[in-house]
């Protein structure tokens, strides 16, 4: 169990930092606070539109950040993600074989903190990570419904329709983050 | 579009270094990123999968209609069937008005394109504007796309400055990564101020309403986000039955497209969701899906075409396809759909004539067949558009004069034998004609044509001695016109070589041209003439096989049977044909191949697979097992040894400029491996790449797998 767990999250691992992402695995959600701090201070970021989910609360999240001299937003988040340096959201899902996260995310809010924002810091259940694409169609298709909105997100935003060149951050974030957490 | 302006568009393209340039590398880097990217996949399966889905949805059309309504509807969303595209602008036009609507952002949909949408709401006085950044630009420019997935790519990043320069009236450098921060900062103020988002779907689920969008930029998260309406326009062809069925397409459109394992975003919208209203306060958005008919139903009517529905717009057979690659996507005259499957489109979707015209830049090769992830048959839907239009206006009068030539036996072969003698002041002693004079110098330029032979091999045939004491049975040769009266010599080395499986060789006098180039012309009533004739001429009844070796014949004497259908006698003697043909190399092989007795000789030696042998006939194995049985051959394969080389028959007349190019691509690849011979199955080929080699004074032989083999084995 725990040898595919860390099997799978070495393969997303992987995956998501070839498609530029950067990966961060913590133990117990406690950390999460800290590490976030510290990523996000080394970045230069000063403000933050925060989208509470139950890891970020359960890791008091917004306390953490704002003691460390963040400017933390959690409401008017229209306004907040298209200004603010960073958007932090809880995501449902992560696909190994792509180092594709997956978000269930009908809440306007939820979506803005994900998209609007150049930098994107996702928290994820290391737990949470499926081996492959089938793996997460069945999962959806067995929900009651689909959800208004299911994103798969892969990586920051991209381009090549300038001569073909890959180019990073285009009208999506430029930057993408995952904290997973064992606990 | 007249034939002097595709021509004069071809010659734009061909001038335009940058879009050759970038369609060249992307051509050689898709090959193979597409590859990796389908590692641990088993390509076949997959597409087959996509065949079955699509064309239930296809056949059950009504049914998936309904349901996708139905539950699109159960879930908030607020749906509208248009039957072309002026109900749909005129419904998005009502939908902005009763909104209030001023501004609107749009990512990519092609289906809105087709039905020129910006235009309709332009005319309402509202801003539209496109996010996507290669959209963008070239609605700056005011140009069309010129690629389906990369609609600016025929632009360098000076362009496009001096385009964002006008644009925002502030100096921008020549830097992409700047570039893009540009359009973003433009964009972005557009996507706050938006107040309707328009999107098109690559996939909608009939069991439950839910839309699928592509994209890598996050233009569509954003248009589908922020505005407070939101508007899809679905064509009925993106139907598919069952939720967990998009997982094929989802496997399959990013890897084919741009080589990606999937794109940076992969969106699922099911009904209405929330949005920011215009007071300012959280609530369900306006939510409406068009769906789209616009032609689409006739193509379901029309048994040749239905396939279409399987197409998931990956834009595969654009990437892989040798005219494409060279002219890019305006020379396809279309304002939406370009390149193989985009003359297709056009034809029913957006202009007949225009497609008319464009269908000829098809070369047949069939390398689209080979990436599609619907299993479409692009090639042979071309074909038939080009028979309906030949049918429908006839072909031009020397065109048309030539194919009756050609089908009148007597008349052709005469003919021949009379220009082997006409040529001479041509031909200057050699065994090819380097210069034409005046308009027929296009034939000649960067090719050299063969010269015909003197003696035909229907005149050598008799005197070849065949020693077989006991024969195993008889073998009836189908030579073709250029082995017959150009290259003779390749006629020997089959005769040889059944000879030594021990079979008896005869040669049916009366065969003449096998109908492929009326064929590919659109002239269906010259390529029945030549069928019924040669069924006639070879008595297949009569031999226990017939062999070929010209795999462009082969497949024209295997396709009589699609030309007899409502001929049932000559149909039986169709099939009869069919069963007992074969190409030389594929027989030589089912009756046991050949005892290596090579001389021995140290030759290098590289092979080129034709496109009909390769994709039509599925022989690559054999051809090449022959060769390196024998002893001295070194066999060292070449770069992209099964692309075409640009000959497809009359197509090097109609367009030596692009025939050429590709002719020139294939000779690189030959003078890399260092061979010193090439070899190949195709007489038609064998006559272009000669041409090409010569025209550099290359010491490289050209040489058919018969003629080789006859060379090499010569006691």
């Amino acid at each position: 169990m725990v040898e595919r767990l860390n099997d799978l999250y070495e393969k997303f691992k992987a995956k998501f930092e070839g498609v530029n992402g950067e990966c961060y695995r913590v133990a117990k959600i406690e950390e999460i606070g800290n590490l976030a701090v510290k990523i996000l201070a080394n970045k230069g970021a000063k403000t933050i539109a925060l989208y509470e989910s139950p890891l970020s609360q359960a890791a008091k999240l917004k306390e953490k950040l704002c003691s460390a001299g963040f400017e933390v937003h959690t409401d008017n988040l229209f306004a907040a993600s298209s200004q603010d340096d960073v958007g932090i959201t809880e995501v449902n899902w992560g696909i190994a074989e792509l180092g594709s996260m997956v978000q269930i995310a009908p809440e306007v809010d939820n979506r803005l903190c994900s998209t609007l924002v150049p930098i994107h810091l996702a928290l994820l259940r290391t737990k949470s990570i499926v081996a492959d694409v089938d793996e997460i169609m069945e999962i959806l298709d067995n929900l009651p419904q689909i959800p208004g909105f299911v994103g798969f997100i892969t990586g920051p935003s991209r381009s090549s329709d300038i001569e073909r060149i890959l180019e990073i951050g285009v009208h999506g974030p430029e930057q993408v983050i995952l904290i997973l957490v064992d606990e | 579009m007249a034939n002097t302006q595709l021509k004069k568009e071809i010659s734009e393209a061909l001038q335009n270094n940058v879009l050759r340039g970038a369609l060249e590398r992307f051509s050689r880097l898709y090959v193979i990123a597409r590859e990796k990217a389908y590692e641990g996949y088993d390509f076949e399966d997959l597409r087959n999968n996509i065949q079955r889905v699509k064309s239930y949805a296809a056949d059950h059309i009504d049914e998936m209609i309904d349901l996708f309504e139905k539950n699109a509807k159960a879930r908030g969303a607020k749906v509208f069937r248009a039957a072309n595209g002026k109900e749909a602008n005129d419904y998005v036009r009502r939908i902005a008005k009763e909104n209030n609507v001023k501004k609107v952002v749009k990512s990519k949909s092609m289906a809105s394109e087709e039905i020129l949408m910006n235009e309709a709401l332009r005319e309402d006085g509202l801003e539209v504007q496109e996010t996507d950044l290669g959209e963008f630009i070239i609605a700056i420019e005011g140009k069309h796309p010129s690629h389906m997935v990369f609609p600016a790519i025929h632009l360098t990043k000076e362009q496009v400055a001096d385009l964002f320069t006008g644009y925002t009236k502030k100096k921008n450098d020549p830097v992409i990564s700047k570039l893009v921060k540009t359009a973003r900062s433009v964009m972005r103020k557009k996507f706050l101020e938006a107040d309707m988002g328009i999107s098109g779907a690559n996939i909608a689920v009939a069991e439950t309403g839910t839309l699928f969008t592509f994209t890598n930029e996050g233009n569509a998260r954003l248009t589908s986000t922020i505005p407070r309406v939101h508007v899809y326009i679905v064509g009925i062809e993106k139907i598919v039955p069952k939720f967990k069925d998009a997982t094929y397409i989802m496997k399959a459109l990013p890897r084919n497209g741009t080589a990606q394992n999937i794109t940076t975003y992969v969106s699922l919208y099911t009904g209405a969701t929330e949005a920011y209203l215009e007071d300012g306060t959280k609530g369900e958005k306006e939510f409406h899906i068009v769906i789209l008919d616009n032609g689409r139903r006739k193509i379901l009517q029309d048994e040749k075409f239905r396939q279409i529905f399987n197409c998931i717009r990956c834009g595969g057979c654009i990437n892989v396809c040798p005219a494409f690659q060279l002219v890019g996507g305006h020379v396809y005259g279309g304002h939406a759909y370009t390149g193989g499957i985009g003359t297709i489109l056009t034809a029913f979707l957006t202009s007949e004539e225009t497609a008319n015209q464009v269908q000829n830049l098809c070369l047949q090769c069939g390398s689209c067949t080979e990436v599609c992830a619907g299993k479409l048959n692009i090639p042979e839907m071309i074909l038939e558009l080009r028979n309906r239009h030949g049918a429908k206006t006839g072909l031009p009068f020397t065109q048309k004069f030539a194919l009756d030539v050609v089908s009148n036996r007597r008349l052709f072969h005469s003919l021949l034998r009379i220009a082997s003698v006409a040529q001479k002041p041509f031909t200057k002693g050699q065994p090819v004609i380097r210069h034409l004079p005046m308009f027929l110098s296009g034939l000649t330029e960067g090719r050299s044509l063969p010269a015909i032979a003197k003696t035909p091999f229907r005149d050598i045939f008799p005197t070849i001695k065949q020693d077989v004491p006991n024969p195993k049975g008889t073998v009836a040769f189908y030579a073709g016109c250029l082995v017959d009266f150009v290259y003779p010599r390749i006629g020997e080395g089959v005769v040889s070589a059944l000879n030594e499986v021990g079979y008896k060789v005869v040669f049916p006098e009366k065969q003449s041209c096998c109908g492929a180039p009326a064929s590919y012309m659109g002239d269906k009533e010259n390529a029945v003439k030549s069928a019924i004739l040669n069924i006639e001429a070879l008595e297949a009844e009569k031999v226990d096989y017939i062999v070929s070796a010209c795999p462009t014949c082969t497949h024209g004497l295997l396709d009589y049977q699609k030309l007899l259908e409502d001929k049932p006698e000559m149909l039986k003697r169709a099939k009869v044909l069919a069963e007992k043909l074969y190409d030389f190399p594929k027989l030589i092989t089912m009756l046991g191949g050949l005892k290596d007795k090579g001389d021995g000789i140290p030759l290098k030696v590289t092979y080129h697979d034709s496109c009909h042998l390769r994709r039509t006939m599925g022989v690559y194995k054999e051809q090449r097992a022959l060769l390196a049985g024998t002893s001295g051959i070194e066999l060292i394969e070449m770069k992209e040894s099964d692309r075409c080389c640009g000959f497809a028959g009359s197509y090097s007349i109609k367009f030596p400029e692009i025939s050429v190019p590709i002719l020139q691509r294939k000779i690189q690849n030959i003078l890399e491996t260092g061979a010193e011979v090439v070899a190949l199955d195709c007489p038609g080929c064998l006559m272009q790449i000669t041409g090409g080699l010569d025209q550099i004074n290359s010491k490289i032989k050209v040489k058919h797998t018969a003629e080789l083999l006859l060379d090499k084995r010569k006691k």
